[in-house]
């Protein structure tokens, strides 16, 4: 039985009529250089990133994991800051295939303006060429380095808050399940934003949007693919590669979730919610009527966006305790 | 769409930048996106704050292209490129640039975003004007007899008028060239001359609301005995159909372009004799004595008998014998409703 979808929000209709030359809603392996390409117009300078001198920004090559080659980190400070302060870790989004660690880190920067924070950037290894376990390896790695030097950046390492988008998304929640398992650096929260948790790709949502949206269930299985190859949607998937698989979500630290109710992670996004407070767990969930897959970036002018945007920044408030 | 509105502006004035703005309003018109939305999109598009103003219909949007809403009282800066939403300029989408005058995408921009905003406002707002006095359709209902009794009563409730109480009265007012109009009314009183509308006038008498259909056809009769108020055409513009008691029965055996009695035959000749003929006769029959007629017409008493004379021997009747005078009032009655204008 194919279920309607619901229908997109109005402002975001028309936004999605005008990206979705650059942006299909499906595509395939054989697709991903395309999309790498797609997305370059995204790319951002340093002196973007540096907002007329209100941050400082730095590229720091660290240690990668044990055995792998070294891993880059994009630092922002606040200029003149006395140190001390929340540390925001990002990782980017793109399906595990595309992107680095300047995707995205505009919105991270626009919380470090509001709340005086750090901002740190993992630029961690992208499948097909580096399937699982090496983009979260790499994100944990970045984020032990990120631990044991947060003053030296300027950082409090008792305020590590975790964040990202859709895949990035998806690579904090296993950071914050392989932290709590290996007893790492215990993150103040984690945000996880439209993420991308579940590689069965088999929910209503994901089979309601197909052909829809900037991301759909084709595109989603291209991305899972890539990560786990044959051992997609199979019985041995790890939780840290696909964190829908974990058994145990509780000690996890306070979760911010968010997605769009037009888009295919909608239904594992809600259920991952669901199981944190069954776990015992704290989170906060929003589900925003039409939204569809990263949306706010998309269309940040929308009033959609405006609202979504606003949630987190208050989230992150209360969260940073100041 | 922040990278979008730096590829659109960067692609100006490729055609490619056009398609998309229309694709974008289109979209935005076809999910029924509201007035905010569309004033965002057009700040959005240009990268400049946007801005709609409707005073009419007190509608006051404005939208800065980060896409935030920012109100503001002061007024539009009039060398704003703009596009009118009304006829008469009124209400008006503005987009807030300066300097340079509007690219090709600027105007696209207006013009889809109006386009859309038009729709917008009469599905919410009602077109303007809002007075219910003003709505024809309500007006035609109330005035119609074969209208359902209860269609009518409901109309007359949006009109203002109050139907539950049994001594509630209106008036219907016929006008030359405007639509019917409703008049609420007191039992025995005139309206006053500046309640009603400008031009010439039919006043219907004051009734019960469901007797409008009545009072309208005295409006219509009553109007067809007005005048222009000139040396052509004398007498008054406003006739209240109250004021014409059994004389109104004329109307019904004139019929508008059918051929005159002979005695407006005569009338005819007569007036046609000298230029001070017809605005002397009116005077005549319209005023109590010779000597108000001769100072209505502005000439002296003896003058006025001279001319009489003469009016006399071309109509073929007195004018200054009491069954003359009512001759004369009679045929410039019936000359008046045989007109094809009233």
């Amino acid at each position: 039985m194919t279920l309607p979808p619901p229908p997109f929000d109005p402002e975001l209709a028309a936004a999605l009529e005008v990206v979705a030359e650059t942006l299909p809603s499906s595509f395939g392996l054989d697709g991903i250089a395309e999309r790498r390409q797609g997305l370059a117009f995204l790319d951002t300078s340093d002196e973007q990133l540096s907002r007329d001198g209100l941050f400082e920004v730095e590229d720091r090559a660290v240690p990668g994991p044990q055995g792998a080659p070294g891993i880059s980190l994009l630092i922002c400070r606040p200029a003149g800051s006395v140190g001390g302060r929340p540390v925001i870790y990002h990782t980017h989004g793109g399906g595990m295939i595309v992107g680095n660690n300047r995707l995205g880190v505009d919105m991270a920067l626009d919380w470090a303006r509001e709340l005086d924070a750090v901002v740190v950037s993992v630029e961690y290894r992208l499948a097909p060429e580096h399937p699982h376990p090496a983009p979260v390896e790499d994100v944990y790695a970045g984020l032990l380095w990120t631990a044991e030097h947060a003053d030296e950046i300027g950082g409090d390492p008792e305020r590590i808050v975790i964040a990202g988008a859709s895949a990035g998304g998806g690579l904090t929640a296993a950071l914050a399940l392989l932290t709590r398992d290996r007893g790492g650096p215990r993150p103040l929260g984690q945000m996880l934003m439209c993420p991308m948790l579940d590689d069965r790709n088999d929910t209503p949502s994901a089979h309601q949007m197909a052909g829809l949206g900037v991301w759909d269930q084709k595109s989603n299985e291209t991305g899972w693919t890539a990560l786990l190859g044959d051992r997609r949607g199979g019985p041995d998937v790890s939780p840290y590669a696909a964190p829908a698989r974990a058994e145990d979500l509780s000690g996890l630290p306070p979760a911010f979730l968010d997605v769009g109710s037009a888009e295919t992670f909608r239904d594992e996004t809600t259920a991952y919610a669901s199981r944190i407070w069954q776990a015992g767990g704290v989170a906060e969930l929003h589900v925003w009527p039409g939204g569809f897959h990263g949306y706010d970036g998309f269309a940040p002018q929308a009033a959609l966006s405006q609202a979504t945007v606003a949630a987190r920044l208050a989230w992150l408030r209360r969260l940073v305790g100041e | 769409m922040k990278e979008l509105a730096g590829r659109l502006t960067a692609l100006d004035p490729d055609a490619g930048a056009a398609v998309r703005v229309i694709a974008y309003f289109d979209r935005l018109a076809e999910s029924r996106a509201g007035l905010e939305a569309l004033v965002r999109g057009a700040a959005v598009l240009a990268g400049c704050p946007a801005r709609l103003v409707d005073a009419g219909r007190r509608v006051r949007v404005r939208v800065e292209p980060d896409g935030s809403r920012r109100d503001t009282d002061l007024p539009p800066d009039t060398r704003w490129p703009s596009e009118s939403l009304t006829p008469d300029g009124a209400a008006a989408l503005w987009l807030e640039r300066s300097g340079a005058g509007p690219s090709v995408v600027d105007a696209v921009i207006l013009e889809r975003a109006a386009g859309a905003i038009r729709l917008v406002l009469d599905r919410t707002r009602g077109r303007a004007p809002v007075s219910p006095a003003d709505d024809p359709a309500l007006v035609e209902t109330l005035l119609d007899p074969t209208a359902p009794e209860r269609a009518r009563l409901l109309a007359a409730r949006r009109l203002g008028l109050d139907t539950a109480d049994p001594a509630t009265r209106a008036r219907a007012l016929a006008s030359l060239d405007g639509p019917p109009r409703i008049l609420s009314a007191h039992l025995g009183e005139r309206p006053a001359d500046t309640a009603l509308p400008a031009g010439r006038l039919g006043v219907g008498p004051a009734v019960p609301v469901l007797d409008l259909p009545r009072s309208w056809a005295a409006a219509r009769t009553a109007l067809r005995f007005t005048a222009e108020g000139t040396a052509r055409d004398p007498g008054p513009g406003v006739v209240h159909a109250d004021d014409l008691g059994g004389i109104s029965l004329l109307a019904d055996l004139v019929v508008p372009g059918a051929e005159p009695p002979p005695d407006v035959h005569a009338l005819e000749r007569a007036v046609a004799d000298t230029p001070w003929m017809l605005v002397t006769l009116h005077a005549v029959a319209a005023t109590a004595s010779l000597r108000a007629a001769a100072a209505e017409v502005n000439v002296h008493h003896s003058t006025l008998q001279d001319r009489l004379t003469h009016a006399e021997s071309l109509l073929g009747w007195p004018v200054r014998t009491p069954q003359g005078r009512l001759r004369l009032q009679l045929s410039l009655a019936v000359r008046k409703l045989a007109q094809e204008t009233g």
